[in-house]
């Protein structure tokens, strides 16, 4: 028998950066806010401080701030057809718990969109023709425009005191910043950071190629700042324990430091942590949630009634918690119908590592998460698809996010994994050594998507969520592609040595290896609810007092990190229900 | 009265309080819940690096498997002129160590069943927690070194010997009984370098030998002022989590 | 015994004698206080002017315990002579202060005097209130007996042993050092201008800063009560392990080198660009009290403060040298108080020493890290420190605790080194002080 809690105006699944935002807004709006995380409270005193925070051992073997898979995780499978089998141990990608979620150990590298990546199917279609586009590629538009996200690009820049050089502003191109990038109002709250040896040595090699190399936009602030909310934050100091870790000074943004300083004052806003949700309740016709159930500490059963409910969870867990709860109809590869869990995408990723002499000073220890230089020559409309034989584009950057022994130090090709010669090569190559990546765009697929296991459960008896994907050629011609050119790049600087390439022909997704955090899609937006879960304001088709924003929302992902348009979704999504939801509940788009 | 007051009674330092007594509780240090390895009056700012493998009593490791723990060590990160080995620096006792964590127990790993193979991109599918990777690992390669070699463990082989145990562990050719070998032996050199180079604290990385050897600053978190040299390298040796300099 | 040295011993006794009779009449005779008025009424302007006291009067600090209903006592306070709890002044008839009048209500709060003539615990600092107008004295018992919500909640007995419990030194100590009100009734024409009068009054009266910022002699009453006194709100008393700081006009360790804003900043706030309160005692006094003060008060408080003239021989001062950031910049380290602040407080304060504006605190030329007495930043390397989180600036931004790994050799090289580096000149840290004060925190 579930214990009841008092109903409020809304309820926010997950205190990640979507939470955060919801609950600001929503309380700015006058809401009474209740807001379920599953981990454990979390803030930069006491759990992020110096030095015990910098510990490699505690943070990236223990992987003390992420998930743990114990209890919830997924079921990963390359094709239908095959058995899905769990994945035990953190990866390919690595989602976070707490307060603050993934937020608080992300790296802070904070893009926009490209106005064309959010118009990809016009964009291909209009370029290169409708069948240029494989028929089991299922790539969508977004159902919005850059225009509409600009003023929201621009505020969660402001919140997350994004360092970096507007390449167009108001229209006119600014020295120094992306030219291809869509047009802004107004600069970064922040100047970008300054430059480690690596993104120095990009500009030289960019230039060589005939590339337009920029500053990554970076939420690692380059100076000190108090953000549209009085939050305060301190400047990046380089200590190269971004990724996978908290911020210890202040200076990466997080939900913990940009967003809930302000939330914890309200007395509208309730936050209950170690509060797992296992569903969304729904009324009987199912078209209406009435609130949610959560596991409490204890692990007794307690409801949650609200008159809007929030999936603010990872994106893979909102996909998960849609499923559980029935809010939508499940996608079925085979027959093709259904949208929840359609459109399933991840990231492209390969690194060239470059090795030199004792006269180069790249001391990979010193890192910034978000910083760096990039170019956008090959992504968005700036690559010529038709030659080079794909959809979909992506970026070249020099980041250092900070290396250390334990997270694995790069050797030459050819060096033994143990022994003599191991030694001597990591003390030639440890302070002596860094890398360009490739980031790339991922398309989606028919047959790649999110169901539920039929094998699996977690820990609160629940089935685990089923990931179906792998590699398309699209995607393998694209990385070889991409790091082709990036070798091409790593040439000019003449390194001693070399390491990297594409990936092989015929390879699988590999889920051992860390790529990225970034899984989208899964319950897309779109004007069709046919083809999408979520209309553009992010709200449910089906059940409309419930929306989920996150990268779930993305049809596919582009070339760039995921986190700006997330960001940006999320406060077009509360403007929506601010405005229009709030005075007229319901389904805010006829179709 | 400029000089600073040297009372010899609590009260005189502390006169008419008008905050709480139960706030003057909660005034006790945060980490004076032992923190292993660690203490108030660490002004060290050295450690020699003799061999405390022969000093560490292990608690988790049988005699047998300790031996071969020694050994293997010794093996994947020896002594020479680069550098210490991982035996000196402590590594068997780390990872003695590790294995009576949580996080050998399975404890941020997914554990339920059922243990299907899978291709190997798919990563573990298995029913061991490292722990008993370890253990069952290195069991098992015991037994085959006691067939091939004439009933001797591991650790009584020859150097050569052991690296060709070693290597064909490596590549997965070593057939293992109940294990895979390729598993077992990626987990064990995993554990010898996350010994050789995590905090002291942790039992190994004894004076910070890695750390010195290949010019890690360890726990100094900035560096702010040395983004942009370029024409000398970073001067500070390194400092541990106990504070002290290497 | 010869008869000469029984004469002495005689009038030696019958000295004693009558000085314990003049004592008892000291403590027994009833003070006589001038009533204001018959009562007060309970119109909305007197109740909100009440409430804007009450918080400037900061009586929730005390009378309010950590997560207890407002005002309703129970906070327990450490004394030299055991622990007292405070009272309920909720307006419940039975265990409150409903049965007060506007008599009794002004002579606890003004004159210390508790129903049936029992002096209250200086803990109450009535030597402050006593500068409070007839006028605030009614508008905060409107407030209390018409606008708090009663809650019924007995007093706890104090802790306090025989003979120690004994009320009637205490009156002694009353009459001697507390001042009667009509005494020290607030003048404006003493102040140049009237911004610097109201400072003076919220300073002086409810604000009750000398309670913690002046020293106090060895009978405990505060040395001075105004700025009349040399050695107001000059520093030094320690509550709870952390330095009240000095106020006055000293250029390094007082407010000599603060400007106005910066005063305004910090209360309202807790921190301003370049400085941070350190420790609960302050913090707490801004998020309850100081942080609800109006523009036009936080001015008149700064102002005030600013007239404070410094000591005659200020312990620290302060002349900004590069010398140290360029040594530590180049990895160069002249002993191990510059090597121990490399390894554990350059990360956020920077080899310049200072630290980032608007987010991490100066050291170089900062007044509590020049302070006479070190206490605050011993603790503060010991324990860390951790803002609050106020309407005008919401980060609780915080530093962590060395002690843990610091010995205290080396907490005194590290206090030393950073208070005689960047131009900083303050007397240096010897180890029994750290270790002093490890063995006051620890109990």
């Amino acid at each position: 028998m579930a214990v009841m809690q008092p109903k409020v105006d809304a309820v926010i699944v997950g205190m990640g950066w979507t939470g955060a935002i919801m609950a600001k807004e929503l309380t700015d709006a006058g809401l009474r806010v209740v807001a379920l995380e599953r981990g454990p409270d979390r803030d930069t005193q006491p759990d992020f401080a110096y030095p015990k925070v910098v510990d490699e051992l505690e943070g990236s073997v223990y992987r003390k701030f992420l998930q743990s898979l114990s209890q919830e995780t997924l079921t990963i499978r390359h094709k239908i057809g095959d058995t899905a089998v769990p994945y035990r141990q953190i990866g390919s990608f690595k989602p976070g718990t707490g307060v603050g979620g993934a937020g608080s150990h992300w790296s802070g590298c904070h893009f926009r969109g490209l106005p064309e990546d959010l118009k990809l199917r016009s964009h291909v279609e209009q370029r290169y023709g409708r069948r240029f586009i494989p028929p089991e590629m299922t790539i969508q538009d977004f159902p919005v425009t850059y225009e509409d996200l600009e003023p929201h690009f621009d505020h969660f820049e402001h919140v997350c005191g994004t360092s970096g050089k507007a390449g167009v502003l108001n229209g006119v191109r600014q020295e120094g910043g992306n030219p291809f990038e869509g047009s802004r109002q107004r600069d970064y709250p922040l100047p970008p950071n300054r430059n480690y040896l690596g993104a120095e040595w990009f500009y030289k090699a960019a230039r060589e190629a005939g590339y337009h190399a920029y500053p990554i936009p970076a939420s690692n602030a380059s100076g000190p700042y108090v953000n549209p909310y009085g939050c305060q934050m301190g400047p990046c100091n380089f200590c190269g324990f971004c990724s996978d870790y908290g911020c210890l000074n202040y200076a990466k943004a997080s939900p913990n430091v940009c967003i809930l300083p302000v939330l914890r004052l309200r007395k509208d806003f309730v936050l209950r942590t170690n509060a797992q949700v296992v569903r969304v309740n729904l009324d009987r016709a199912r078209t209406r949630a009435t609130g949610v159930t959560y596991l409490d500490a204890q692990g007794r059963e307690v409801e949650q009634p609200a008159d809007l409910v929030l999936l603010c969870a990872f994106s893979l867990y909102n996909v998960h918690l849609m499923l559980l709860s029935g809010i939508g109809k499940p996608y079925d590869p085979v027959a093709n119908t259904g949208t929840v869990g359609r459109n399933y995408s991840y990231q492209g990723k390969s690194a060239v590592e470059m090795f030199f002499g004792e006269d180069v000073q790249a001391n990979g220890f010193i890192g910034i998460g978000g910083g760096g230089t990039t170019m956008d020559d090959l992504n968005g409309k700036q690559l010529d698809n038709g030659k080079a034989g794909f959809v979909g584009g992506g970026i070249i950057w020099a980041r250092q996010p900070g290396a250390g022994p334990v997270r694995g130090i790069a050797v030459p090709p050819g060096t033994p994994g143990w022994g003599s010669a191991w030694k001597r090569a990591i003390k030639e190559s440890f302070r002596h050594s860094f890398y360009y990546e490739v980031q790339g765009a991922c398309m989606s697929y028919r047959s790649h998507y999110l169901d539920l296991d039929p094998t699996y459960k977690d820990a609160f008896g629940r089935p685990l969520l089923r990931m179906t994907f792998d590699w398309h050629e699209n995607e393998i011609k694209a990385s070889q592609f991409l790091t082709g050119k990036a070798l091409d790049m790593c040439k000019t600087l003449k390194p001693k040595a070399m390491s990297g390439e594409g990936w092989k022909t015929g390879s699988h997704y590999n889920v051992t290896i860390y790529q990225s955090t970034h899984t989208c899609g899964g319950a897309v937006m779109g004007d069709d609810p046919r083809t999408s879960a979520l209309n553009r304001y992010l709200q449910s088709w089906d059940v409309p007092n419930v929306f989920a924003p996150g990268a779930n929302a993305f049809p596919q992902n582009n070339g760039y990190n995921p986190t700006g348009i997330v960001g940006a979704l999320t406060y077009w999504a509360a403007k929506a229900i601010r405005e229009q939801y709030l005075k007229t509940p319901g389904a805010l788009v006829h179709t | 009265m400029s000089e600073p007051k040297a009372d010899s009674t609590e009260n005189a330092t502390h006169p008419l309080s008008r905050r709480s007594l139960v706030k003057g509780l909660a005034l006790v240090p945060l980490a004076a819940v032992g923190l292993p390895g660690c203490s108030a009056a660490a002004s060290d700012t050295s450690e020699s690096a003799d061999t405390p493998g022969e000093r560490y009593t292990p608690t988790f490791f049988k005699a047998e498997e300790w031996a071969f723990i020694v050994a293997a060590c010794d093996r994947l990160i020896p002594h020479d002129e680069h550098g210490p080995g991982a035996v000196e620096l402590g590594v068997p006792e780390f990872i003695d160590r590790d294995m009576q964590t949580p996080y050998a127990s399975g404890d941020i790993w997914y554990m339920q069943g059922p243990f299907v193979e899978a291709p190997p991109e798919l990563g573990y599918q298995g029913r061991l927690t490292l722990r008993d990777i370890l253990r069952v690992g290195l069991g098992a390669a015991d037994a085959h070194c006691r067939r091939q070699f004439d009933g001797k463990t591991f650790a009584a082989l020859e150097p050569a010997q052991q690296e060709a145990v070693l290597k064909s562990a490596e590549s997965g050719e070593l057939q293992l009984e109940g294990i895979s070998s390729k598993v077992f032996f990626a987990e064990l050199l995993a554990e010898v370098r996350n010994g050789y180079f995590s905090d002291p604290v942790h039992g190994g990385n004894k004076g910070m030998g890695s750390w010195k050897m290949i010019g890690y600053p360890g726990m100094r978190a900035d560096y702010t002022d040395w983004v942009e040299v370029r024409d000398k390298p970073y001067p500070l040796p390194p400092v541990d989590l106990a504070g002290r300099r290497g | 015994m010869g008869p000469g040295v029984r004469r002495v011993l005689l009038g030696v006794l019958s000295a004693l004698v009558l000085l314990a009779v003049a004592a008892a009449l000291l403590a027994l005779v009833p003070t006589r206080t001038r009533v204001i008025a018959a009562t007060v009424e309970g119109d909305s302007a007197t109740i909100e002017r009440g409430r804007y006291l009450a918080m400037a009067s900061d009586c929730t600090a005390c009378h309010t315990a950590p997560n207890g209903p407002a005002f309703a006592g129970g906070l327990p306070i450490a004394s030299p002579i055991g622990v007292i709890f405070s009272t309920n002044i909720t307006p419940d008839r039975e265990t409150g202060i409903g049965a007060y009048s506007l008599a009794d209500f002004d002579r606890a709060v003004r004159h210390g005097i508790a129903p049936r003539n029992i002096t209250l615990y200086p803990a109450m600092p009535y030597p402050s209130y006593a500068h409070l107008t007839d006028a605030d004295v009614m508008a905060l018992y409107a407030y209390f007996i018409h606008d708090v919500s009663p809650v019924r909640a007995r007093n706890r007995r104090d802790e306090i042993p025989w003979p120690l419990s004994m009320r009637w030194p205490l009156t002694i100590w009353r009459k001697t050092f507390a001042p009667n009100p009509d005494a020290v009734a607030f003048d404006a024409a003493r102040y140049r201008d009237p911004i610097v009068a109201r400072g003076a009054y919220l300073v002086q009266g409810p604000g009750h800063c000398g309670s913690c910022h002046t020293p106090r002699a060895f009978t405990l009453q505060e040395e001075a009560l105004d700025e009349s006194g040399k050695s107001y709100l000059g520093g030094g008393q320690v509550i709870d392990g952390w330095l009240a700081v000095n106020l006055r006009g000293n250029p390094a360790d007082g407010l000599g080198g603060w400007s106005s804003e910066q005063i305004i900043t910090t209360l309202r706030s807790a921190r301003d660009p370049v400085h941070a309160v350190i420790g609960d005692a302050m913090s707490d006094v801004v998020v309850h009290s100081t942080q609800y003060l109006n523009d036009a008060d936080l001015l008149a408080v700064a102002s005030y403060l600013k007239t404070l003239p410094p000591d005659a021989h200020p312990a620290s001062s302060f002349a900004a040298d590069p010398a140290t950031a360029r040594a530590l910049a180049a990895g160069e380290e002249a002993g191990r108080g510059a090597q121990l602040y490399d390894d554990n407080c350059a990360a956020c304060h920077h080899t310049n020493g200072r630290g980032a504006t608007r987010a991490l605190p100066e050291i170089a030329g900062n007044s509590s890290v020049l302070a006479a007495d070190p206490t605050s930043i011993i603790h503060l390397i010991l324990q860390g420190s951790q803002l609050p989180g106020t309407a005008a600036a919401p980060s609780p931004l915080g530093m962590p605790g060395f002690g843990w790994r610091l010995s205290d050799q080396e907490v005194a090289e590290l206090g030393t080194f950073i208070r005689q580096s960047w131009g900083n000149h303050a007397p240096a840290i010897n180890p029994e002080q750290v270790h002093q004060l490890r063995q006051t925190l620890a109990r």
